[in-house]
């Protein structure tokens, strides 16, 4: 705030208050204080609902069956074509760079909590995937392009898959690093003290303790890698066919939503609302259940 | 070194210990009875459960830590390289300060050192966890709920739950850390019993901050103070004639 404005303001204040009269004063600011920061916050959460309603109401529009057993047909044939291929597409291309980054980040996490944890090498990866967390997905696309894609000669579905698994693997690492670090060091030691190998430790004690908090901040990882736009534009592009060939361009929902949205036609633009809206429901709805599963969970 | 008038297996001598550049413990000379439990006492910071932490040479988890001196057990220095660690602590069990279940079944839990020890037949499993259950005095509360998690149980029970673990490998030293300091009344005095049950079994070594656990029922009582053995003794003359000066003030609560 400005000089110039404060002062205006408390001349305002001061002219219907008494000058001795901080009481009142402070009484204003305070209701002011509270409608500012309503204000606020109702303008955040306007934005989320009208976001949502314009998603449900248009996405209702373009439901059908169609959407999920037909695939992409020509815009100019009426009430035909689906996006089965483009649901398919983007389940398998999570699915495998989930499978590629989650086995990946979960050792490494534990790398960072149990043996790293002293070592300033280990300091610093872990510092560096906090980093890597927020480094834009589309420099991700770009970095994989450089080497899956140009070398090769063509978008493929491997490389979107990898783009994937890059992005989830620092987020697995750094919440595994942090579900192990909060099982207490009695624990280890209670199974040191029988006689146990390190190794041991960790797979029957450590592990086994942290498994729902592992588990739960590799699905919200999964969720967020779920809704990726950016980083299969360069890596996987698209395309309008149910294909499950990973070498070949591969379709994905996402980046189908964000050229249909884009067409000139009607019926595609419907059908990305839809599209939309069911992928953002099944976002929403696993992010809800994970984070009920985290409330529940207790640490011994 | 002096040799006590009685059986021993497990003895320290002239036994020096670093945290880093802090010497925790000074020229600690011990012999322990055989079969017996022997109390370590002393104010916060004396160094008796870092003296315990040595005997399963827990302090090698951590970097920085140094030994000097001998730890004899069986005749065998444990302090030297190459000391076969798992094997060591398959035979000196311990049991910590608080309970400690592991996240699986309340049998699983006792069986876990059994299986650490490549025992796989399951009627051998089963007698042992039975036996060893009994032994804790745990056995007639979970005899029902051996598949049950053993985060479901009490503190209490987690404790003796515990203490089963450890027993299970039939050890021939137990280390307590202050077993019962988490503990209420009712639970303190199980163990305390069990304890008592367990003594011309296995050799025990407690460390505790209760004076009347220690009078109640250990056979020889330490006294330990800044690193160093200030009394060893008979726990009824520690507690009635102590021949030292400080020992004598600390269990009269003048001090610590």
């Amino acid at each position: 705030m400005n000089g110039r404005l404060y002062e205006k303001i408390k001349e305002l204040f001061s002219g219907f208050a008494g000058k001795n009269n901080y009481r009142m004063r402070r009484k204003i600011k305070g209701r002011l204080m509270f409608f500012l920061s309503f204000l606020a916050a109702f303008v955040g959460v306007t934005c989320l609902f009208s976001i949502l309603y314009s998603l449900i109401k248009t996405g209702l529009a373009g439901m059908s069956l169609a959407l999920f057993t037909d695939d992409a047909a020509p815009p100019w044939l009426e009430n035909e074509g689906g996006m089965r291929h483009a649901f398919i597409g983007q389940l398998i291309l999570t699915g495998v760079g989930s499978l590629i980054g989650i086995p990946v980040g979960v050792l490494g996490g534990v790398y960072l909590a149990e043996y790293g944890n002293r070592s300033r090498f280990g300091k610093i990866v872990s510092g560096l995937a906090d980093v890597s967390v927020s480094v834009p997905t589309i420099i991700v696309g770009t970095f994989v392009y450089s080497f899956l894609v140009q070398p090769f000669g063509g978008f493929n579905g491997w490389a979107g898959a990898i783009a994937l698994a890059i992005i989830i693997l620092p987020l697995v690492m750094r919440t595994t690093e942090d579900a192990l670090r909060l099982i207490p060091w009695t624990m280890r030691e209670a199974a040191f003290a029988l006689g146990a190998p390190y190794y041991k430790v960790i797979n029957d004690v450590v592990l086994k303790s942290a498994f729902s908090a592992v588990f739960t901040g590799v699905s919200l990882a999964v969720s967020r890698i779920a809704g990726e736009t950016a980083p299969l534009l360069f890596t996987s592009f698209n395309n309008n066919y149910l294909s499950a060939d990973m070498s070949a361009p591969m379709p994905s929902l996402t980046v189908t939503v964000f050229q249909y949205a884009g067409s000139p036609y009607e019926k595609w633009v419907l059908s990305a609302w839809a599209s939309a809206l069911v992928m953002t429901v099944f976002i929403l709805l696993l992010n809800v259940i994970l984070k009920r599963m985290m409330k529940r969970r207790k640490f011994s | 070194m002096k040799h006590g008038p009685f059986e021993s297996d497990l003895a320290s001598e002239h036994l020096n210990f670093y945290y880093g550049n802090k010497q925790a413990l000074k020229d600690v000379s011990l012999n322990v009875e055989k079969n017996k439990i022997t109390a370590l006492i002393g104010p916060s910071g004396c160094g008796k459960t870092t003296f315990l932490r040595c005997f399963n040479r827990m302090h090698d988890l951590y970097k920085g830590n140094r030994y000097e001196g001998r730890i004899l057990f069986k005749g065998k220095n444990i302090l030297e390289k190459g000391t076969d660690l798992a094997a060591l602590r398959g035979q000196i069990g311990m049991v910590f300060q608080k309970p400690t279940p592991f996240p699986m079944s309340v049998f699983d839990n006792v069986a876990y050192g059994l299986r650490l020890k490549g025992i796989q037949n399951k009627q051998e499993l089963a007698d042992r966890v039975e036996a060893a259950l009994k032994k804790a005095a745990l056995w007639e509360e979970v005899e029902t709920r051996l598949n049950g998690s053993a985060m479901g149980l009490s503190g209490g029970q987690q404790q003796r739950l515990s203490i089963a673990r450890t027993l299970a490998p039939e050890p021939d030293v137990v280390l307590f850390d202050e077993p019962t300091s988490a503990l209420d009344p009712i639970s303190t005095a199980k163990i305390e019993d069990l304890m008592r049950e367990l003594r011309g079994q296995m050799t025990m070594i407690i460390v505790t901050h209760n004076m009347q656990q220690a009078a109640r029922i250990s056979d020889w009582t330490v006294f330990m103070y800044m690193g160093e053995l200030i009394e060893t003794g008979k726990t009824d003359k520690i507690f009635t004639a102590p021949s030292v000066k400080m020992t004598e003030e600390y269990i009269t609560g003048q001090f610590g």
